[in-house]
């Protein structure tokens, strides 16, 4: 999902800088931008929610809360690196299909194409995306960490059920 | 405050009630007990009467409402939550009834996790998790995930975790409440080599009047307070 957005973002990037920031582009990326703060945060959620006990058991057992927000941290930004990675290598089979696919048309049917309006996308796009789903995290973690300050170590010696 | 070396924890005067629909509920009243170092003790008494919050009284997991709990030396019930993270973290081991280990990770490095907030360096801690699983028969299964353990083997890995960073006391609630009899045995009797070998003092929290023979001291509550100690 991250995957898919990472790139959405990246090429709404691209097109903005071609088109120089107006139409269909930036409400493109605006949407993107929306899409990546909700699952941000939706993410953040999940993990403190999903692991209340997890985390209930480490403060137990003394763990700080600045131990588990470390570890949170680790998991949230450990994602979107991840993402990036993974974005990386999409690119690059996006670049060659593309390439492949002109080339082919190129030599069938003669078309000629102007290498500025390939839709390709640059690096430049993907470390702006990269900074911007770097700050979004930062939401994520303040949330993140608002919900693990509310997580009380008792939880961890309620019995199933209780 | 002057205080005698041999005790543990001492709850002096300890009162704690909850709010429940409405209804206030006294779960410990004039609560006076105190646990020696080195001591094996049960608290007993039927489901309701107090002896969870007294345990989570006694750890710091829960503030009193009235009184005080020297542990080790210090009043824990004014103490800071970081402080008490940090008392918990050296001086207190957890068993718990429904095991809580960490599904995602192996056994060792369910022991391990309790030192990785330390300043210890990997190989320290790898040796100490090789140690506490091998004083808990548990070393031949270091590399499995709880879900391929059997319930004693998980409360055999509870109790590593328990025991690795060398804490003066461990608390159990319910240790044996998931457990069929012969894990049962086998894990008090850990609790009670564990107590022996290294003079930790263990509070065993259990509604199981079966398990006494292995106390030093049993201390017996109903309805927030407790009824008889011997």
């Amino acid at each position: 999902m991250y995957t898919i957005l990472i790139f959405w973002t990246s090429y709404s990037v691209e097109l903005i800088i071609q088109e120089g920031g107006i139409g269909i582009a930036s409400t493109s990326f605006f949407i993107a931008l929306g899409v990546g703060a909700f699952l941000s945060l939706l993410y953040a959620w999940i993990i403190v929610s999903r692991n209340r006990k997890t985390w209930a058991t480490l403060k137990c057992v003394g763990y700080t809360n600045s131990d588990i927000n470390s570890l949170v941290w680790g998991f949230i930004l450990f994602t979107t690196i991840m993402g990036f990675f993974i974005v990386i290598e999409v690119l690059f089979h996006y670049m060659a299909i593309v390439g492949y696919w002109q080339a082919a048309d190129a030599a069938v049917n003669g078309t000629v194409y102007n290498i500025a309006n390939l839709p390709l996308v640059s690096l430049l796009p993907v470390v702006v995306t990269f900074i911007i789903f770097l700050f979004l995290q930062i939401l994520a973690i303040l949330l993140a960490n608002r919900k693990i300050l509310k997580v009380r170590p008792i939880i961890a010696l309620k019995k199933v059920g209780e | 405050m002057t205080m005698d070396k041999d005790i543990m924890i001492e709850a002096i005067d300890v009162n704690k009630e909850y709010r429940r629909a409405g209804a206030i509920i006294r779960a410990l009243a004039d609560i006076n007990v105190t646990i020696k170092s080195g001591e094996f003790v049960i608290v007993q008494g039927p489901t309701g009467c107090g002896k969870s919050t007294l345990l989570n009284v006694l750890s710091g997991l829960d503030l009193p409402d009235s009184g005080r709990i020297i542990f080790d030396g210090e009043n824990i019930a004014r103490a800071t939550e970081d402080r008490l993270s940090r008392i918990r973290r050296q001086k207190i081991g957890f068993v718990f009834q429904d095991f809580n280990l960490i599904p995602t990770l192996t056994a060792i490095e369910n022991v391990e996790a309790l030192l990785w907030p330390t300043v210890l360096r990997e190989k320290e801690i790898e040796n100490r998790a090789i140690t506490a699983l091998r004083d808990v028969h548990l070393l031949e299964r270091k590399d499995h995930y709880p879900v391929q353990m059997s319930g004693g083997e998980k409360q055999r890995c509870g109790l590593a975790r328990a025991i690795v960073h060398r804490p003066r006391v461990i608390l159990a609630d319910e240790p044996t409440g998931n457990l069929d009899p012969e894990s049962e045995k086998e894990t008090m009797d850990l609790l009670k080599q564990i107590n022996k070998d290294m003079e930790t003092t263990i509070i065993v929290v259990t509604h199981r009047a079966s398990l006494t023979s292995y106390a030093d001291k049993v201390v017996s509550m109903d309805k927030g307070a407790i009824l008889k100690i011997k």
